[in-house]
């Protein structure tokens, strides 16, 4: 359908991973990739520092600055790497990656919701199931 | 040499196996003589199996799931048959018979009968209505509908050779374990299901990129046929839905082949967490099967009512809310399993709120037939018969959905009942309604009146006959899949249910009868104005049977109901408008990849299941092979020239001109009003309309499939990291997370994956600005990167293994292994495909198309990037944190 090839300008849509019109010279793409390799090297070695066992942090805080700092790092890697802004040339891009979120979300929340309580409720602890460790 | 298989494999010694075997070998064989002797098979080749034409796969998907209905039905009998003879009696079918027939009913008629009913109607009328020329990957369609019908071919082959499972139709762990199941069924049944399941992803993809991204000029979202709207929301919930079943049997495989515990009674495993993860797809599933079935309706409704649809702003958003509450919703299919009052209460009350936008549907529908003239033709049947039939289903589960009533009713005949009630009654009853709307338009000529109306009342009289006695027995206290009973008060409604499967039979005896009628009286019932029903949207604007390109000037959209409107003004005009400015289009070639993949699918799959390795390894081979050939293509369209589209344009007008003289009453001239989309002044014509401007550039439309693509990729993932999350503690007395990873290591691994997303983007780069040297550096030293991390992480797993924590010790590291695995499998599809990327950049310089798969691996890379820092950051760093 590569008719509609010459009609790109037509609508207000860009492809995802595209960058903005506007940042089309070599330099302010690098750059542009330079920054998100930056934030996310600095993300990355603070979580790994925060998992390395600091003296610094409060210890049950560690998985919630963990999941921090991830969720950031993701959000780094979506914005300088792929590109996903919310300008109104990526609205269906921004939509659909709402939806896939919020469904890997309520798999993941779902499941450990349900699974804690079917645990607890149906008194099945690993030990008492696990064939390695019965007499 | 050939794994498992045996001479013992095939059912030499059960005689109703063996009996259906050579019949159908018998049926096929005669075919294959028959269309080689008639000399049609390049007729077959040319025009459909290598066919990308959406309305020929839409129809080869619906005539797929008419031969499917007939085994399914079959299925269904001999089960009717044998619970009404089995009272304090074996019956005539064995259990291990027995089994495998539910098992199989089940399965094929969700998988093989519902699914490509659906989808084969999407997928002929959605372009049409969009006013488009085709979906946006035709050739992935093709695949799509090849890799379904390898499916099919795989499951039938468990009657000849081997078996299929005995576990019902969803394999519940552990029963479907190889402990319990040693046999190929359960495999022959996750094979195919793999299978097709790819081809429905491929096809989710596809209509949510096609219906996003190429409408018809003018066509914004709130100006497109409720249909559409209906196709959306359920290929939404395929890509959000079908990676979920995809992982949840994924594990089981694993746990079948490799040794891993995920769903296992020993290690740690926890079969609660397959029925959880599997119904998490299971309830979007009915939806998906459940709205392209409402959108028909609409149509059918709205049409034979001779009004506009009532209320269509808010079946949009009915649609769209059933949507986002189906995924809220899962927990009702095992409310017995014991997860408490207050998760059981959630979900009860979210599927009692789910009721709330189908009701609102109900009532767009009864005010859409109030005051309008309704003509009952046999898709309106269907329609009317459906919303009776479907009230009393949705009612009785509104009553399952109270946790306390499901404990009582729970894997009763009532719980059959109802699926049965609101899959045959929403479901098929809606695959009919379309079935015979669309068939005049896809054919050229309508199907036979008054066997269609006979076959009509012989299914709904037989359905509620057959499945009425079901509830009464549920509320007895009958449970699903007996073989046997010895309760005397039960046998005499089986034996009516039985007579109700009767009525059924010959009801599909009539539909039979009517297409077999209506092709030899096809002249006498020939439709020569296109629009037969007097019909609303843009597909009836076209010829019966439209042209392969549809439409020859794309129309352009001015408001709700676009053919309608335009129906209406040419009416009061009492003319055809001008003719439209003919442009050169362009159109997809055929092309044999969708039907050489499903043969490598059907090789692989059939050596998977029966562990012939070596066929295995050429099977995948194959197929990767046909992808590169596919890649490596030059010529991927033809043209249409505008003198070939006036003259068929001409026929076409012709046709509408005779009607402007009234030949035929009750049916309008019609022709289109505004003016064509590519058209000198089509611009300053649509300023007002400017909303939406036509289809998209082919690089968006790339682009935003292979997006969609990666977001059902998270969803896989999110599957396999729940059961992490589940699993992580179930050591089973052997090492936990803090004793076995290093940090070092996956500290190496990450940095080696964060520049590799930096080279990437690199040569992102140095090809938009056309540089070779710079791009091919570029991605060399991308794969370098992810070979060294690939490398890194294989020689991490080989430690474990090397020191006995290898994935049969537990549950946790078998969801590690799996979790991290699947990662380390991405990035080695990734590294193949950049090696075929950058051949092709080499050979053929920066082309169009190879651009956009630049774009497309781009976006995989990053992605790749995206999973690791979760799984570094839950997997390693969580495990091994203080």
């Amino acid at each position: 359908m590569s008719e509609y090839e010459s009609e790109t300008e037509l609508g207000i849509d860009a492809a995802p991973g595209d960058q903005e019109a506007g940042t089309h010279s070599v330099a302010e793409g690098v750059r542009n990739y330079l920054i998100g390799l930056a934030l996310a090297a600095g993300l990355t070695a603070g979580s790994f520092w925060v998992a390395s066992g600091t003296n610094l942090l409060y210890v049950p805080g560690v998985p919630m600055a963990l999941a921090a700092l991830a969720i950031a790092q993701m959000g780094v890697h979506l914005a300088f790497f792929l590109h996903i802004t919310t300008g109104p040339d990526n609205v269906n891009n921004a939509l659909a990656l709402a939806f896939g979120a919020l469904i890997v979300g309520i798999v993941i929340v779902g499941s450990l919701w349900i699974m804690y309580h079917l645990n607890a409720n149906m008194m099945t602890p690993n030990y008492m199931m696990d064939v390695h460790t019965q007499p | 040499m050939l794994g498992k298989l045996t001479w013992s494999s095939l059912p030499l010694n059960q005689p109703i196996p063996l009996i259906t075997s050579i019949v159908l070998i018998v049926i096929i064989l005669a075919t294959l003589i028959w269309l080689t002797v008639k000399g049609y098979w390049p007729y077959l080749w040319n025009e459909w199996i290598t066919s990308v034409d959406h309305k020929r796969i839409g129809i080869m998907y619906c005539v797929l799931a008419l031969i499917m209905l007939i085994r399914g039905f079959s299925d269904a009998i001999m089960m009717r048959a044998q619970q009404a003879l089995a009272f304090h009696s074996p019956g005539y079918l064995p259990p291990e018979h027995f089994d495998q027939i539910f098992s199989a009913h089940g399965t094929i008629m969700i998988f093989f009968v519902a699914m490509p009913f659906m989808i084969g109607l999407m997928n002929f009328a959605v372009p049409l209505q969009l006013g488009v020329r085709d979906v946006a990957f035709p050739t992935f369609n093709s695949v799509s509908f090849w890799l379904t019908a390898a499916a099919v071919l795989l499951v039938n082959m468990s009657l000849f050779v081997g078996e299929f499972a005995q576990t019902g139709w969803l394999v519940y762990p552990p029963l479907s374990e190889l402990k319990f199941s040693p046999g190929v069924g359960v495999d022959y049944y996750l094979w195919s299901i793999q299978i097709s399941g790819i081809g429905t992803l491929l096809t989710g993809v596809n209509f949510v990129t096609t219906i996003l991204k190429i409408r018809a000029p003018g066509m914004i979202l709130t100006r497109m046929p409720i249909f559409c709207w209906t196709a959306l929301a359920a290929n939404l919930l395929i890509v959000a839905a079908f990676p979920i079943l995809t992982a949840s049997l994924g594990m089981l495989l694993l746990d079948r082949y490799l040794d891993f515990h995920f769903f296992t009674v020993d290690a740690g495993g926890n079969p609660m967490m397959f029925i959880n993860l599997i119904w998490a797809w299971g309830h979007p599933e009915v939806y998906i099967l459940i709205l392209p079935a409402f959108g028909i309706f609409s149509e059918v409704i709205s049409t034979f009512s001779g009004k506009p649809l009532f209320g269509y702003r808010s079946m949009v958003v009915a649609t769209m809310a059933i949507c986002i509450l189906s995924f809220l919703v899962w927990l009702h299919h095992f409310f017995t399993m014991g997860a408490g009052a207050d998760v059981n209460g959630f979900f009860g009350i979210m599927t009692m709120i789910i009721a709330v936008p189908t009701g609102v549907k109900i009532f767009n529908w009864l005010f859409t037939m109030w005051g309008g003239r309704v003509r009952f033709e046999v898709p309106m049947l269907w329609a009317i018969g459906f919303m009776i039939t479907f009230l009393v289903g949705g009612m009785t589960g509104v009553l399952l959905a109270a946790p306390p009533a499901d404990f009582v009713l729970h894997n009763s005949l009532f719980l059959v009942a109802h699926f049965h009630n609101v899959i045959i009654g929403g479901v098929l009853f809606g695959a009919f309604a379309g079935y015979t709307y669309w068939f005049p338009k896809a054919f050229g000529f309508r199907l036979d009146d008054r066997l269609g109306k006979a076959a009509f009342w012989f299914w709904l009289v037989g359905f509620y006959v057959a499945f009425m006695p079901l509830y009464v027995l549920g509320l007895e206290g009958m449970t699903r899949r007996m073989q046997r009973y010895d309760v005397p008060e039960w046998q005499p409604w089986l034996i009516v249910a039985a007579a109700g499967a009767v009525l059924i039979l010959i009801g599909i005896c009539f539909q039979i009868a009517q297409l077999v009628v209506s092709i030899r009286n096809r002249e006498s019932l020939r439709d020569l104005t296109g629009d037969l029903w007097d019909g609303r949207t843009l597909e009836w604007i076209t010829t019966s049977p439209p042209p392969h390109f549809n439409f020859a000037v794309m129309p352009n959209v001015t408001g709700e109901e676009a053919y309608w409107g335009m129906k209406q003004k040419a009416i009061e005009q009492r003319r055809l408008t001008d003719l439209p400015d003919y442009k050169t289009i362009e159109m997809p070639h055929n092309s044999a990849t969708g039907f050489v993949t499903a043969f490598f699918a059907v090789l692989t799959g059939f050596a998977l299941i029966w562990h012939i390795w070596w066929m295995v390894i050429i099977g995948l081979i194959g197929a990767f092979a046909t992808f590169v050939a596919f890649a490596w293509r030059d010529i991927s369209e033809f043209h249409l020239s505008p003198e070939e589209l006036a003259e068929a344009d001409h026929l076409r007008r012709e046709a509408r001109v005779a009607l402007v003289e009234g030949r035929e009453p009750g049916i309008t001239p019609v022709e289109y009003s505004g003016p064509p989309a590519h058209g000198s002044n089509a611009l300053s014509r649509m300023e007002p309309d400017a909303g939406y401007k036509g289809p998209a550039s082919k690089r968006i439309t790339t682009g935003y499939g292979f997006w969609i693509f990666l977001l059902s990729d998270f969803v896989l993932f999110s599957g396999f990291y729940a059961s992490y999350a589940v699993l992580s503690h179930a050591t089973a007395g052997g090492l936990s997370a803090k004793g076995l990873f290093d940090l070092k290591t996956v500290a190496v691994e990450t940095t080696f994956l964060l520049l590799s997303s930096f080279t990437c983007g690199m040569a992102t780069i140095a090809s938009n600005v056309r540089n070779m040297l710079w791009t091919q550096l570029s991605y060399a030293a991308t794969g370098l990167l992810g070979l060294g991390f690939l490398f890194l992480e294989v020689s991490e797993f080989a430690k474990m293994l090397a020191e006995g924590a290898g994935p049969a010790r537990s549950a946790f590291l078998s969801s590690f292994f799996a979790l991290v695995g699947l990662h380390g499998l991405h990035v080695t599809v990734g590294l193949l495909w950049l090696g075929t990327m950058m051949a092709q950049f080499w050979a053929k310089g920066f082309r169009a198309d190879i651009m956009r798969r630049g774009l497309c691996f781009a976006l995989f890379w990053h992605a790749l990037d995206i999973i690791w820092v979760g799984i570094f950051t839950n997997v390693y760093l969580l495990g091994t944190s203080p």
